[in-house]
């Protein structure tokens, strides 16, 4: 019965498909819609945050928003930000692969493995620096910002101790579009 | 465009995946060479956005379904979540009742007609001949071969981990397959990951006897979750007029599974299954009903860039269901296995193409009723579709085809057309020309035998919608259609005196019609949606031999229909929670008797603190009992709920 070929058609199709696929399978430098618009809520976190006075070590010092792990924004973050100023300070995009690394950092997105983002956080205890990341259980180690995904769009969980303890002031405007995490209660 | 794709007449099943395969690897090499994908929007553009805009900006995941790229540009609506939890309902036929281009009547204590514009078969059959609808859940197909409607006493889950659930009407918004000719529902899951620690959750009241929930999710380690769950039902009897004893009180065992792997940030890999049990008609002896189901899908999706991605798809199910003691002693077994292929990639800038192929097998054994009592339904499906941008943000048109060979019917061929027009960032205009078939059901063949072959019944829609979003807060779509069918089914009278009826063909219809809704953030803690329905259609016979009964047993629809869902969130952890809702009157029908035009309610009032959840809901509260289709009065009742997460 034709049956028989045409499922030796679907298998050759399929097996051409995939083979196809991984041949495209090439590295792209360029960032997902997904991590557009992440980007560009981390540049909108700089106008929605206020940091203590003595975070910025000079009048003229920038702000600096980080990135700890893989970098996902390709050369996007650094477009978004090119040219734009918070109060008089530039923006300035840096790369950490250690967190030893860091020394002056206002935002710092984590794209680490869950398992190493309690020792992150513990060592940026003192700094004030906004923490944000992907990560499913980031809020419960500790961290402020989470970026998930809820009918295809990107929303915003936030942790407000960690942050209140970093003397950060997040804009009501901010708190009220964002879900508030709340420790005792596990999503 | 490929051309030849429109070349009717030498499409046999084997040309078909031929022609598919050459398509697939012509368009693939372009995608192998075409240029770095175009951003989403420049970054200047995002910067400009609101965080609100930003929060309502689509991106393209990973567990985005291929039905996603008509959406916007569709009769669709969307429930999430979170509207289910804060509507009060327990079952999944309850949460739809919350979208508004769903026209639906609960018939008894478990069976609901649901429909999308028109054409509810004989809603107190309880909607197994509402067969112009493409239900799925979680991308498994639920409608049942037999009728073409679906069993919902057996569709059942856990509602707190149902993501959304998304109903196009018209018959544009699907991809795949047949019967989605007046609509499709798409019921979405959240993922394990989504899904982690305990859920517990305990109910009980006057309709509803009792529901016990229990979903344990885990991490097994940063790339593997897993959630199991479990549930149970009662459901009491509903009365008949006189307080007669309606005797269809009714229970569900359900239990299930779901584990998402992802190995990378490109790959996810996505296993689940479930298993039932229940009994309807436990009170009845007549009626007494018995079913039971199992499935299990496994699901692959690779994402090569933000444009392009591969998903395969492969489930089993099986369903089975049997009514021993009535007087003609009914049982039917059904297995299906399907598996699914699809890849969707840009072709330049200007090209977004899906295309897809699919194999169905459907087995069936009926113990009685219908001859041949067993059969192998093989379908074969493919699908193209290619969405061009004519103007960045601003024009573009949808062209595309399904296609699918039925053991039935033979080869069919669904194609459509839609243009996007994007005034502004707060408005578009959108309108449609598709064509799409119900094919033909083992009842319609093999229930009374006849000479004459059945065919599929066939719609052309027209469609015209406009979406705006005047302010912030508020978002409002408009869908309007006028649907012109022909081939629908038809009781015929039969010159023969040992067949006296027979199924045929011999009616036309047309309907037209239009569904408004819209959401509404009143207040910070307080929010509306909603939406009105309007609906009108004329069947008319094109045969003699056309018996009068036909036109009900078709359709009987209401021609307005109002929803309204309120949900506010009260100081001191309280939440305050209405749906209001309108039915315009059925007219009696040779099969069922008049239904008035009823108005009710539902309230739910709780207290949210920490882990814990308590709630008290009134449902129907308007009357002691109203009537929606068929003889069962659905009573007000009450039930209370503990819920507790850990």
């Amino acid at each position: 019965m034709s049956v028989v070929r045409i499922t030796a058609y679907r298998f050759l199709s399929i097996s051409l498909l995939l083979a196809y696929s991984m041949t495209h399978l090439s590295a792209q430098s360029a960032a997902s819609p997904e991590y557009e618009i992440k980007a560009v809520f981390l540049f909108n976190f700089s106008q929605f945050v206020q940091w203590p006075a003595h975070s910025f070590p000079a009048e003229q010092a920038p702000l600096v928003i980080g990135i700890l792990g893989e970098d996902p924004f390709g050369s996007y973050l650094k477009e978004t930000v090119l040219g734009e100023k918070v109060n008089g300070h530039p923006i300035l995009v840096q790369h950490y692969n250690t967190v030893e690394e860091i020394k002056t950092c206002h935002i710092l997105y984590i794209n680490l493995p869950e398992t190493r983002l309690d020792q992150v956080v513990e060592s940026l205890k003192g700094h004030n620096t906004l923490t944000v990341s992907d990560a499913p259980y980031f809020l419960q180690h500790g961290g402020m910002i989470r970026f998930f995904t809820r009918n295809n769009k990107i929303q915003l969980k936030i942790n407000l101790e960690p942050s209140k303890e970093a003397n950060l002031v997040i804009s009501s405007k901010l708190l009220r579009l964002a879900e508030i995490y709340s420790p005792v209660k596990n999503n | 465009m490929p051309t030849s794709l429109t070349k009717k007449g030498a499409w046999y099943n084997r040309s078909l995946f031929a022609v598919l395969l050459t398509f697939s690897l012509t368009f693939l090499s372009n995608a192998v060479f075409a240029q770095r994908q175009e951003s989403l929007l420049s970054s200047s553009r995002l910067k400009k956005m609101s965080l609100e805009e930003l929060m309502n900006t689509e991106v393209i995941s990973v567990s985005m379904r291929p039905e996603k790229l008509a959406e916007v540009a569709s009769a669709v609506q969307v429930i999430t979540g979170e509207d289910i939890h804060r509507s009060g309902v327990t079952r999944l036929p309850g949460a739809l009742r919350l979208v508004s281009n769903l026209q639906m009547e609960q018939a008894n204590s478990h069976d609901w007609a649901i429909t999308a514009r028109g054409f509810n078969g004989l809603p107190s059959a309880g909607g197994v001949l509402a067969n112009k609808l493409l239900v799925m859940i979680d991308g498994r197909s639920i409608y049942s071969p037999l009728f073409g409607g679906v069993y919902w006493d057996v569709q059942n889950t856990l509602l707190q981990d149902l993501d959304h659930i998304e109903v196009v009407s018209g018959p544009g918004g699907t991809l795949w397959g047949a019967n989605a000719v007046n609509g499709v529902i798409n019921i979405i899951t959240k993922s394990a990951r989504e899904t982690q620690g305990w859920y517990l959750s305990g109910a009980a009241g006057s309709f509803l006897q009792d529901l016990g929930e229990v979903r344990y999710g885990t991490r097994v380690d940063s790339t593997l979750f897993v959630r199991i769950y479990g549930q149970r039902l009662d459901q009491r009897n509903t009365e008949l007029a006189g307080g007669i004893n309606a005797k269809d009180a009714w229970n569900m065992t359900q239990g299930g599974f779901r584990m998402d792997y992802y190995p990378s940030a490109t790959n996810t890999f996505t296993l689940q299954g479930d298993l039932y049990s229940g009994v309807a008609n436990k009170d009845s002896l007549l009626k007494h009903t018995v079913t039971n189901g199992q499935n299990v899908l496994a699901r692959f999706t690779h994402l090569f860039s933000g444009s392009s991605d591969l998903k395969i798809q492969a489930y089993f199910d099986r369903t089975w269901r049997t009514t021993p003691h009535s007087a003609t002693p009914f049982s039917y077994r059904i297995n299906t296995y399907d598996i699914d292929i699809q890849h969707r990639f840009a072709a330049g800038k200007l090209h977004n193409i899906v295309y897809g192929i699919g194999y169905r097998l459907q087995e069936d054994e009926a113990a009685a009723s219908l001859l041949p009592l067993s059969r192998n339904m093989p379908l074969y499906s493919g699908f193209v579709q290619d969405e061009i941008t004519f103007v960045p943000n601003f024009l573009k048109l949808t062209i595309g085809s399904k296609f699918l060979h039925n053991i039935y019917s033979g080869f069919e061929t669904q194609p459509g057309a839609r243009i996007t027009w994007t005034v502004d960032r707060r408005q578009t205009i959108w309108t449609a020309v598709s064509r799409a078939v119900r094919t033909p059901t083992r009842f319609d063949t093999d229930f009374i035998r006849r000479r004459l072959k059945f065919l599929s019944e066939k719609v052309i829609a027209y469609e015209l919608g406009y979406r705006v979003r005047p302010l912030d807060r508020l978002s409002l779509s408009l869908a309007s259609f006028y649907n012109r069918y022909h081939d629908i089914r038809s009781i015929d009278s039969n010159a023969s005196p040992t067949v006296p009826l027979v199924l045929a063909n011999s009616q036309r219809a047309e309907s037209w019609g239009f569904e408004l809704s819209g959401s509404f953030q009143a207040l910070e803690w307080w929010r509306l949606r909603g939406g009105y329905t309007y609906f009108s259609k004329n069947i008319w016979p094109t045969s003699p031999k056309v018996l009068p009964a036909s036109v009900d047993f078709e359709g009987v629809d209401p021609r307005h229909q109002c929803l309204l869902q309120s949900i506010m969130d009260l100081p001191r952890h309280l939440q305050l929670d209405l749906v209001a809702r309108y039915a315009d009157q059925l007219p009696g029908s040779t099969f069922t008797a008049h239904i008035p035009a009823y108005f009710t309610f539902d309230l739910r009032l709780a207290w949210q603190y920490k882990r814990f959840e308590i709630s008290l809901v009134g449902q129907n509260l308007t009357k002691d009992q109203h009537k929606e289709t068929g003889s069962s009065q659905i009573p007000r009742s009450i039930y209370g709920r503990v819920i507790c997460q850990l």
